[in-house]
C-alpha cells in the first residue's frame, strides 16, 4: 500500500529522526510513505498570527500537489503541519470563493477529496489488526509511559472533524496496548508545552513544562510518549532547565511513538537514531528488556 | 460630575467590536462571562489574571487600547483550550491572533516584541525559500531582537540572548539535531504569489475600514 507523506520543515531538520523512524516503521508495517513532490512550508502556527489568507493558502498548495498525484490519503506526522493542513482543507470546503482565490495562484489545484491523517489515524487500523501481533518481537513491560498529546492533535482554531476525544484522547494508548505496553493515566495529556514560547517567551514555557513534568513524576511514569516534534523538542531539550528551576530530580526520556513501535518490532536503536535525545532514552529501553529476561 | 468609566462613543466603540468579530470569525457578543475559558487558560497564571473572558469584555466595551496591548494577547500560546470549553463556541485564541495583527497594522509596540519577531521571521523565511530553514530563520529572529534592544542601548540583553541560543545550538549540534543542508521548494514562486495576494487583500480591507 502507498500513501502520500508530508514531512514538513521540522522533520527535515531538528526532528529528522522522526522522519527516519516514520518511514522505517511504515515500511515494516507494509505501507510505503510517498513524499509528495516539491512540498512547501505549511506556515505552522505563525502564519495564522501574521495573515489569515496565508494561513489557508500555504497548506493548500501541498493539498493540491497530493491530489494531483492521485493520492486519496496523506499522513502528516508533525502535529502543527497536520492541524494547519486539516484546517485549511475545511476552510476551503466551507468557502468556495476562498478556494478559487487560492487555486488561481497555484499550478496543482485543490479539489477537496484528500483524506488528511495524523500519524495515529494511519497507524491505528494497522496495529489493531489481527496480523500485527507476530510483528511484535520485543516486550517492554517495565516501561511506564504517559502519553502526551499536546494541543494540536485534538484542538483546532476552526471546526473540523476531530478523530479522537478532545479532552481525553486514547489513540496513543491504543497503539501502546498493541505493543503490550500499559500507559499510565494522568491529567496533563492535552496540556500545552508553550510550543514556540520556548524560544520567544522562555520563562512562560518553562513554567508550563514543569507542570506537565510534575504530574508525570507524581503518577510514577518513567517516560513520555509523543507524536508532536515540537512537544518532543521542548520537553527533551529544556528538561534540565525546567527541572533544575523547580527542584525536580527525575529525568524522563521523551520518545516519539514511532521509536517505541520500531523498537518493539525489533528495529535496531541505531537505525531509529535513538541516540539523538537530550535525555537518554536508550538505557531505559535496554533496562526494561533486561528485567524481562531476568523474569524468564 | 464624574465621567462614566465607559462612555459610549458610537464612532469608535461599534466599529472596533465589528472589526474584531469579522476578522476573527467569533461571535463575541454571545459571551455571558461564565469564565470556563479563564479556568482552563494555560497561561492564566502568567497573564496577571487578564483571562480570555476579560479580553472579550474589553473588546465588547470598545476599549481598543487595552485590547491591543495586554499580557494575554502577547502571552497566549494558541493552545485553543478556551475555545473547546466555551459553551458559546467562542475561540478566544482566534481573537488574540486577530488583535496581534491589528496591533501590528497600527505599528503599536507589542508588549512582548520577541513574540512578534518570532512569527514574522518564521513566515518571512517560509515565503523566501518555500520552506523554513531553522538556522536562517533563527538568525533573522535574533537580528530583529538585537535591533530592538540596540535602540535602547540594552547590549547586555543581546549578549545574554545570544549566549542562551548558542548553548542550545551547541547541545543540538552534538546530538546531530542541527541541519546544515539548505531547504527550498522549487515552487516558491507560487508561494510568493500567494503572499502577494495576501498583501493585496490586506491593503483592500484596510482601505475599506479606513
Amino acid at each position: 500500500m502507498e500513501i502520500a507523506y508530508y514531512p514538513g520543515c521540522s522533520l527535515q531538520q531538528s526532528s529528522a529522526l522522526y522522519d527516519v523512524q516514520s518511514r522505517r516503521i511504515f515500511e515494516e508495517l507494509g505501507v510505503r510513505l510517498m513524499e509528495i513532490e516539491d512540498w512547501s512550508c505549511c506556515g505552522a502556527t505563525s502564519a495564522g498570527k501574521v495573515d489569515d489568507f496565508l494561513a489557508v493558502a500555504l497548506p493548500a498548495r501541498n493539498i493540491g500537489i497530493a491530489e494531483d498525484a492521485g493520492f486519496t490519503e496523506m499522513v502528516i506526522p508533525c502535529s502543527a503541519c497536520y492541524s494547519r493542513t486539516l484546517v485549511a482543507q475545511q476552510r476551503m470546503a466551507d468557502d468556495t470563493r476562498l478556494k478559487e482565490d487560492i487555486n488561481e495562484e497555484i499550478g496543482k489545484k485543490v479539489r477537496g477529496n484528500l483524506k488528511i491523517s495524523s500519524i495515529l489515524e494511519s497507524l491505528l487500523p494497522i496495529v489493531t489488526a489481527k496480523d500485527f501481533k507476530p510483528k511484535v518481537k520485543r516486550q517492554f513491560r517495565e516501561l511506564k509511559p504517559v502519553c502526551y498529546y499536546g494541543c494540536m492533535l485534538t484542538r483546532f482554531p476552526y471546526t473540523v472533524p476531530v478523530p479522537d476525544r478532545v479532552e481525553n484522547p486514547r489513540g496513543m494508548e491504543q497503539v501502546l496496548d498493541a505493543l503490550g505496553i500499559k500507559a499510565l493515566d494522568w491529567n496533563y495529556k492535552t496540556y500545552c508545552c508553550g510550543a514556540s514560547a520556548a524560544v520567544n517567551d522562555n520563562q512562560t514555557s518553562l513554567s508550563l513544562m514543569s507542570r506537565i513534568m510534575k504530574d508525570a513524576v507524581a503518577r510514577g511514569a518513567n517516560c513520555f510518549v509523543v507524536t508532536c516534534p515540537m512537544c518532543q523538542m521542548n520537553m527533551d531539550a529544556h528538561q534540565n532547565a525546567f527541572c533544575e528551576k523547580n527542584d525536580i530530580e527525575a529525568r524522563l526520556p521523551v520518545y516519539f511513538i514511532t521509536e517505541l513501535l520500531g523498537a518493539a518490532m525489533g528495529i535496531a536503536p541505531e537505525e531509529l537514531q535513538l541516540d539523538r535525545h537530550f535525555i537518554d532514552g536508550a538505557q531505559l529501553l535496554k533496562e526494561s528488556e533486561k528485567d524481562e529476561r531476568k523474569e524468564k | 460630575m464624574t465621567a462614566p468609566v465607559h462612555e459610549y462613543i458610537p464612532e469608535t466603540t461599534k466599529p472596533f467590536l465589528q472589526e474584531v468579530m469579522e476578522r476573527s470569525g467569533q461571535m463575541l457578543t454571545a459571551c455571558y462571562q461564565c469564565r470556563r475559558c479563564a479556568a482552563g487558560c494555560t497561561v492564566g497564571d502568567e497573564t496577571g489574571c487578564f483571562t480570555p473572558n476579560l479580553l472579550i469584555r474589553t473588546v465588547v466595551l470598545g476599549d481598543r487600547e487595552t485590547a491591543l496591548n495586554n499580557e494575554l494577547v502577547w502571552k497566549c500560546v494558541s493552545c485553543y483550550t478556551c475555545g473547546v470549553r466555551c459553551p458559546n463556541d467562542i475561540q478566544t485564541a482566534r481573537i488574540t491572533e486577530t488583535l496581534k495583527k491589528m496591533a501590528k497594522e497600527r505599528h503599536a509596540q507589542p508588549l512582548q516584541p520577541k513574540v512578534a519577531h518570532f512569527h514574522d521571521a518564521f513566515v518571512e523565511s517560509s515565503i523566501r525559500w518555500g520552506r523554513v530553514n531553522e538556522m536562517e530563520f533563527m538568525g533573522f529572529y535574533e537580528l530583529k531582537n538585537a535591533l530592538q534592544e540596540a535602540k535602547v542601548n540594552n547590549y547586555e540583553a543581546i549578549v545574554d540572548e545570544l549566549k542562551e541560543q548558542a548553548k542550545l545550538g551547541l547541545a543540538m549540534f552534538k546530538l546531530g539535531r542541527m541541519h546544515f543542508g539548505f531547504q527550498m521548494a522549487k515552487g516558491r514562486k507560487e508561494v510568493k504569489a500567494l503572499y502577494k495576494k495576501a498583501k493585496r487583500k490586506r491593503a483592500a480591507s484596510s482601505d475599506a475600514n479606513a
